[in-house]
C-alpha cells in the first residue's frame, strides 16, 4: 500500500483506541443482557460506534456482528460515524415550520456545506432536522448540544456559528 | 388429539399443532409466506390470516396460532380473501415485478400467490425500492429489490447454520435485510438462505439464467462428497446438471446441505472430465479405445498377478468396490485399501477391537436427542457440516451441553454455553485416558463395566494417567479433565462425535478405542442419544468399510505403495484415488508411483495421479451411475443416474466388470444383482434390497461386543522452537474432489497456513502474507490466515489442494514440527 493510500485510509478512518472499548466488555461481560449498556458506554466513550468496536463487542460478547448492526440501526440513539463537537438541532415540527424554520435550516446548510445528519469535515458540527421539541413558545427554536435557542433568525445562525466556531474541539 | 373443524370440515389433529399445521395434515392448504416448519414461528406476512368463530371472526395468523378444542375455523372467507389480496398489494408496492428475467419465476411464492388471488390491479401507488444488489461474491446475489421482508433467510442463518450474516436492518419502511455494515456478503456460503427465500431476492448465481426453473427435471439422489449422505436433488437440462433444487422434505436434514454439496455439483458436467480412454505411448497419454484398453491392463494384471494391487476411493459404491474386490481376486491378489490405509483404522481396528463391528453404535439423529456431546475437535463441523447443523440445533433448540476437546477453537465453539478444551496437539488420547481415569476412581462407571473384557488391564494401564499428570502435558487443568470426565460421565444420554479422514492421522484406533473406553464405561452405549460416532470422511467411506475395501490378508495402501517402489508390485489399479496430493509424504508418494511398472487410473479427471499413469480410463460421476452409498451411521442409499453418461465414461461397475470378463471370470451383471449379494453377505445389510432402500435409505443395523481397549498415546517428540503444524479440513472442501467444483473453489481456492494473532505479530506476518513453512520433509509457500481461533505456537492447513498440497512436508504424524518464515 503505497503510503498516500494509507494516509488516506487514516483520515478517514481514526485510529480507534480499543482498550477503551475493552475497559467497557470487561465491566459488563458476566452480566445477561449486556449487549444494550456495552453499545451505550463505547458511545458515550467514542461519540459513536465505530466499526472495529462493533466488531470487538460481537467477539467478547459471542453475539453476531450483524445481530449488532441490527440493534444499532434500529435504535435512533445509536450513530455509525464521527459526530461533531456540536449538535445543531433545528426544529421541523409545525409550530416552527409556520414560524420560517426551514429558512433557519437552508442558511445552516449553507454556512456549514453540510446536509441533515452531516457532519463538517473537521468534526466540529454535525447537523440534524428534528421533531417537535415541546417549546412551541419559542418557535422557530434550534439547539446546540444541551443550549436552547428560541425564535431563531437568519442573523442569529451567524451569531451562533461565530460563537461555536470561537469554542475549543475537545 | 384435538377435535376441530375447518371450512365446515370435522378433522382432528396433534396437541400442539398450529392451525396451519392442522390445515395441511388434514390436506386444506392455508397460503404462507414467512413461516417455514423449520423455523420458529414468526408471524410477520398475514397472509396466513384465518377466521376463528370462537374469536368473534377476527382474523388472526395460522402460522402461529395453536389449536384448540372445538375450534371452528374458517380459511377461505371473502373477507379473508380481501384481507389476502390487500397483503399482496402492499407488497407488490415497492417490489420491482421483473419476473421475466427473475430466475425465481416459477418457483416463486409471491408470483404464484398474485396470480392464485388474481391481483392484477394496484390500489396504490409508491416509488420502486432501489437497493443496490450485492455482486460481491460468486455464489449468491442479493436483490433486496424483491424482499418481502419475511425474515426466513436471517432466521435460517442464525437458527439451523449458526452463522448470523443476515439482520434486519433500520425501522418501519426503511427496513431491510442486511449484513453488519452492509457490508457485502461474506459467510460460510452453505445456500440455506437461497433455498428458503420465497422470492427472488436470494439466487444461486452459478445458475442464474442457466434455464427456467419449469425447464427442470428434478432427479434425486445423494450428496458425493462427505459421508454424512445427505439427500439431494439435482436440477437436469439437456443432460446437464444445472444446479441443486431445495426440497424441504428431503432427507433427516430436511433439504439443508453445505456449501460443497449445494454449490458443489459443477465437476459432473465439468469441461475438464475425462472423455476417452488413454494409453502410454511413448511417453505420452494418447486416446485409445476401450477394448484396447481393457485388452492391456487385462494382460497387465495377469502377468502381474498376486502383485497387482488396487486402492480405491471410497466414493465410489458399494457395489463397484465389491466388484473390484473379485477383480483383485480373479487375479490372485488380495493387496488392496482405500484412505491411506489409516483413515479407516478407527473403524477397522478400534472399534473392531473394542466394540467387535467396524461401524459407530450411534446415529446423526441421536445428535438431537442427546443430553451431552462430547465432540472431539472443532472440525467435526468443518468436515461434516449438515452434522453441524444438527449440533446446532441440538445445543440452541434442544439445550443439549456441548464439550469439546480441540486443538484450536473452531466455530462450534461459539455456541451458546458450548465449552472448549484447548489440549496440546497430539495429546488428545492421554486426555481421553485420563477421562476414564477419573470415571473409575471416581466411581462414575457403569455397574456392568467391571465385567467386561479386558476392565482390569485397563484399569492398571490408566494408573499412569492420572489428571494432575495428564495435565501437566496436555494444557489443561487437572479441575478441567475432572469436570470433563464428571459431565459425561453423569449425564443421561451422552453421545461422542470425532472426524477420521485422510488429514487425521492421529484419529487412528487408539483414539476409536480411547473414546469407546468411555461409552464402554458409563454404559452409555446402544440407548437413544448415546454411542461414538465415528465420522468418516467420504461419501462411501463407511461402505468401503463394510464391503471389506481394505487389507485383512494382503498388502496395505502403506505397503502397497513401498512395494511399488521395491518392485514387489508390478500393477497398481487405483481407482478415483489422488495419492499424489491426498496421501501424506508426497515425495515418497510420487517417486513410488513413479517406479511401479504398470500403473492404470480410473477416474472422472486428470489428476496427478493420472497423469503419471500409463492407462488412463474415465470413469463416471455418481450422477452417472447406479449403486448404494453408506453414511457414516451406516444409512445405506440408492442412488441412479440422473443424467446419461459423458463421452465415453464408463462406470467403474463398467471396467471391472469387462476386466473380470476378460481375465475368463464370471462379473455380476448389474450393481442390483451385487447388491443383492451384497445383502445376503454383509452383516447388517441381510434383508434389503433397492425397493427396500426408497428414497432416504434404511439403517444397517449395528451390534455390538463391548471389550476394553488399552489405547498407545502418541510419542510427542516436541522440538523446541518449532511451532506444531495440524492439518485438517476447510469448510468448503471435501477430500481432493472439490477443487472441481466452482462453488467451493470460489470460496475457497487454495491452501493456506492459519496461525494465531499472537505468532502473527511476533513474526510480523500480515494476513494474506506468503510464508514458508518447512519441517524435515521439504518446505511449501502458503498464505498466511490469522485467526483468533488458534492457540500460540499452533498452526492449521487444510490439505485439500494440489498447488498447495501441505502433504509435500507432512508425513503422516499427526502433528508435523515446522518453522514459519517470510
Ligand atoms: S449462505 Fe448460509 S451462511 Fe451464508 S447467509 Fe445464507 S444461510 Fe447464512
Ligand atoms: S431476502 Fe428473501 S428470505 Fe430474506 S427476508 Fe427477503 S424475502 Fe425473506
Ligand atoms: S458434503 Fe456432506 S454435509 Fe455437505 S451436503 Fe454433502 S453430504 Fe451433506
Ligand atoms: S414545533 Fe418546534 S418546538 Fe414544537
Ligand atoms: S405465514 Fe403466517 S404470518 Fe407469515
Amino acid at each position: 500500500m503505497s503510503e498516500a493510500v494509507a494516509q488516506q485510509i487514516e483520515e478517514q478512518e481514526p485510529v480507534i483506541d480499543l482498550s477503551l472499548a475493552d475497559k467497557i466488555i470487561d465491566k459488563y461481560i458476566d452480566l445477561p443482557g449486556n449487549l444494550m449498556p456495552v453499545l451505550q458506554g463505547v458511545q458515550d466513550e467514542y461519540g459513536y460506534i465505530p466499526r472495529v468496536a462493533a466488531d470487538l463487542i460481537a467477539e467478547r460478547l459471542n453475539v453476531y456482528p450483524s445481530q449488532i448492526y441490527g440493534v444499532l440501526t434500529f435504535y435512533a440513539q445509536f450513530h455509525l460515524k464521527p459526530r461533531g463537537r456540536f449538535i445543531i438541532r433545528v426544529c421541523v415540527g409545525t409550530a416552527c415550520h409556520v414560524q420560517g424554520a426551514p429558512r433557519i435550516v437552508e442558511t445552516f446548510f449553507d454556512k456549514l456545506h453540510i446536509g441533515h445528519a452531516e457532519t463538517t469535515p473537521d468534526l466540529r458540527y454535525t447537523f440534524e432536522k428534528v421533531a417537535c421539541l415541546g417549546a412551541c413558545g419559542m418557535a422557530p427554536l434550534a439547539m446546540v448540544n444541551d443550549s436552547t435557542y428560541g425564535s431563531m433568525t437568519v442573523q442569529k445562525v451567524d451569531e451562533i456559528i461565530n460563537d461555536y466556531n470561537q469554542r475549543p474541539l475537545k | 388429539m384435538v377435535n376441530l373443524t375447518i371450512d365446515d370440515k370435522q378433522v382432528t389433529a396433534p396437541k400442539n399443532a398450529t392451525i396451519y399445521d392442522a390445515a395441511k395434515l388434514n390436506g386444506i392448504k392455508i397460503p404462507i409466506l414467512c413461516h417455514d416448519s423449520k423455523l420458529k414461528p414468526f408471524g410477520a406476512c398475514r397472509m396466513c390470516l384465518v377466521e376463528v368463530e370462537q374469536m368473534k371472526g377476527r382474523q388472526i395468523p395460522a402460522c402461529t396460532t395453536p389449536i384448540t378444542e372445538g375450534m371452528i375455523i374458517r380459511t377461505a372467507t371473502p373477507d379473508i380473501i380481501k384481507a389476502r389480496k390487500m397483503v399482496l398489494e402492499l407488497l407488490l408496492l415497492n417490489h420491482p415485478i421483473d419476473c421475466p428475467v427473475c430466475d425465481k419465476a416459477g418457483d416463486c411464492d409471491l408470483q404464484n400467490l398474485t396470480y392464485e388471488y388474481e391481483v392484477n390491479a394496484n390500489r396504490f401507488a409508491d416509488a420502486k425500492f432501489n437497493h443496490v444488489i450485492d455482486y460481491n461474491n460468486p455464489l449468491i446475489e442479493r436483490d433486496m429489490n424483491r424482499c418481502v421482508l419475511c425474515g426466513k433467510c436471517a432466521r435460517i442463518c442464525d437458527e439451523i447454520v449458526s452463522f448470523g450474516a443476515l439482520t434486519f436492518m433500520d425501522r418501519g419502511i426503511e427496513t431491510k435485510i442486511a449484513c453488519e455494515f452492509e457490508a457485502p456478503l461474506n459467510c460460510e456460503f452453505c445456500g440455506s438462505c437461497v433455498s428458503v427465500c420465497p422470492v427472488g431476492s436470494l439466487l444461486a448465481r452459478p445458475f442464474k439464467f442457466k434455464a427456467r426453473f419449469w425447464a427442470l427435471t428434478n432427479q434425486k439422489t445423494v450428496c458425493s462428497y462427505c459421508g454424512t449422505g445427505c439427500n439431494l436433488t439435482l436440477g437436469v437440462k439437456d443432460n446437464k446438471v444445472l444446479t441443486t433444487v431445495y426440497d424441504e422434505n428431503q432427507g433427516f436434514h430436511k433439504g439443508q446441505l453445505c456449501c460443497r454439496g449445494r454449490f458443489g455439483y459443477q465437476f459432473i458436467n465439468s469441461e475438464r472430465r475425462l472423455t476417452t480412454p488413454l494409453v502410454r505411448k511413448n511417453g505420452t497419454l494418447v486416446e485409445t479405445t476401450w477394448d484396447e484398453a481393457i485388452e492391456v491392463i487385462a494382460a497387465k494384471m495377469k502377468t502381474a498377478g498376486a502383485s497387482t494391487a488396487a486402492l480405491a476411493t471410497p466414493r465410489i459404491t458399494n457395489e463397484e468396490l465389491i466388484l473390484f474386490k473379485e477383480l483383485m481376486e480373479t487375479v490372485g491378489s488380495n493387496n488392496y485399501d482405500h484412505s491411506a490405509g489409516y483413515a479407516h483404522a478407527a473403524l477397522t481396528k478400534g472399534f473392531v477391537q473394542s466394540l467387535g463391528v467396524a461401524a459407530s453404535p450411534a446415529s446423526i439423529l441421536d445428535v438431537q436427542k442427546t443430553d451431552l456431546l462430547l465432540v472431539i475437535k472443532t472440525d467435526t463441523y468443518e468436515t461434516h457440516p449438515v452434522v453441524g447443523f444438527e449440533i446446532n440445533m441440538a445445543v440452541k433448540n434442544k439445550e443439549v451441553k456441548l464439550n469439546i476437546l480441540s486443538d484450536k477453537r473452531g466455530k462450534l465453539s461459539k455456541l451458546p454455553n458450548a465449552k472448549t478444551l484447548i489440549h496440546v496437539p497430539g495429546t488428545e488420547i492421554a486426555v481421553i485416558n485420563a477421562l476414564a481415569k477419573v470415571i473409575v476412581d471416581e466411581k462414575l462407571a457403569d455397574g456392568t463395566a467391571a465385567s467386561v473384557p479386558g476392565f482390569a488391564e485397563l484399569e492398571k494401564a490408566l494408573a499412569a494417567f492420572t489428571p494432575d499428570a495428564v495435565a501437566a502435558q496436555c494444557g489443561l487443568t487437572a479441575a478441567d479433565i475432572k469436570q470433563l470426565a464428571t459431565d459425561y460421565a453423569k449425564a443421561e444420554k451422552a453421545l461422542i462425535l470425532f472426524p477420521v479422514g485422510l488429514p487425521y492421522p492421529g484419529h487412528n484406533e487408539d483414539l476409536a478405542s480411547a473414546l469407546a473406553n468411555l461409552a464402554i464405561l458409563t454404559g452409555k452405549l446402544g440407548k437413544e442419544g448415546c454411542g461414538v460416532l465415528c465420522m468418516a470422511e467420504k461419501n462411501n467411506s463407511q461402505g468401503a468399510v463394510d464391503m471389506g475395501f481394505y487389507s485383512t490378508a494382503g498388502m496395505d495402501a502403506g505397503k502397497i505403495i513401498d512395494g511399488c517402489a521395491s518392485g514387489s508390485v508390478k500393477t497398481l489399479f487405483i481407482a478415483g484415488e489422488n495419492p499424489v496430493v491426498s496421501y501424506p509424504d508426497h515425495t515418497k508418494i510420487a517417486a513410488a508411483l513413479d517406479k511401479v511398472d504398470f500403473l492404470v487410473v480410473a477416474d472422472l479427471f486428470m489428476t496427478e495421479t493420472a497423469a503419471m499413469a500409463d492407462v488412463v480410463l474415465p470413469a463416471c460421476s455418481f450422477a452417472e451411475k447406479e449403486g448404494t452409498f453408506t453414511s457414516v451411521d451406516r444409512r445405506v442409499q440408492h442412488i441412479k443416474p440422473a443424467i446419461r453418461k459423458i463421452g465415453q465414461c464408463r462406470s467403474d461397475f463398467e471396467i471391472f466388470g469387462a476386466l473380470i470378463t476378460k481375465l475368463g471370470g464370471k462379473p455380476s451383471a448389474t450393481p442390483a444383482k451385487t447388491f443383492e449379494a451384497i445383502s445376503s453377505s454383509v452383516a447388517g445389510y441381510a434383508g434389503m434390497s433397492y425397493a427396500s432402500l426408497g428414497e432416504t435409505g434404511a439403517y444397517a443395523a449395528v451390534s455390538v461386543k463391548p471389550s476394553f481397549v488399552v489405547p498407545k498415546t502418541m510419542s510427542l517428540a516436541s522440538e523446541s522452537g518449532k511451532l506444531a503444524l495440524v492439518t485438517g479440513s476447510a469448510l468448503y472442501h471435501s477430500g481432493t474432489m472439490s477443487q472441481y467444483g466452482e462453488g467451493p473453489m470460489y470460496v475457497c481456492p487454495e491452501g493456506y497456513v492459519e496461525l494465531s494473532r499472537n505468532d502473527a505479530s511476533k513474526m510480523k506476518i500480515a494476513e494474506n502474507d506468503l510464508v514458508i513453512v518447512t519441517s524435515s520433509k521439504g518446505s511449501i509457500k502458503l498464505k498466511a490466515k490469522i485467526s483468533m481461533r488458534m492457540p500460540q505456537g499452533v498452526l492449521f492447513a487444510p490439505y485439500h489442494f494440489s498447488e498447495t498440497s501441505i502433504n509435500r512436508i507432512c508425513s503422516g504424524a499427526p502433528v508435523t514440527w515446522v518453522s514459519l518464515s517470510k
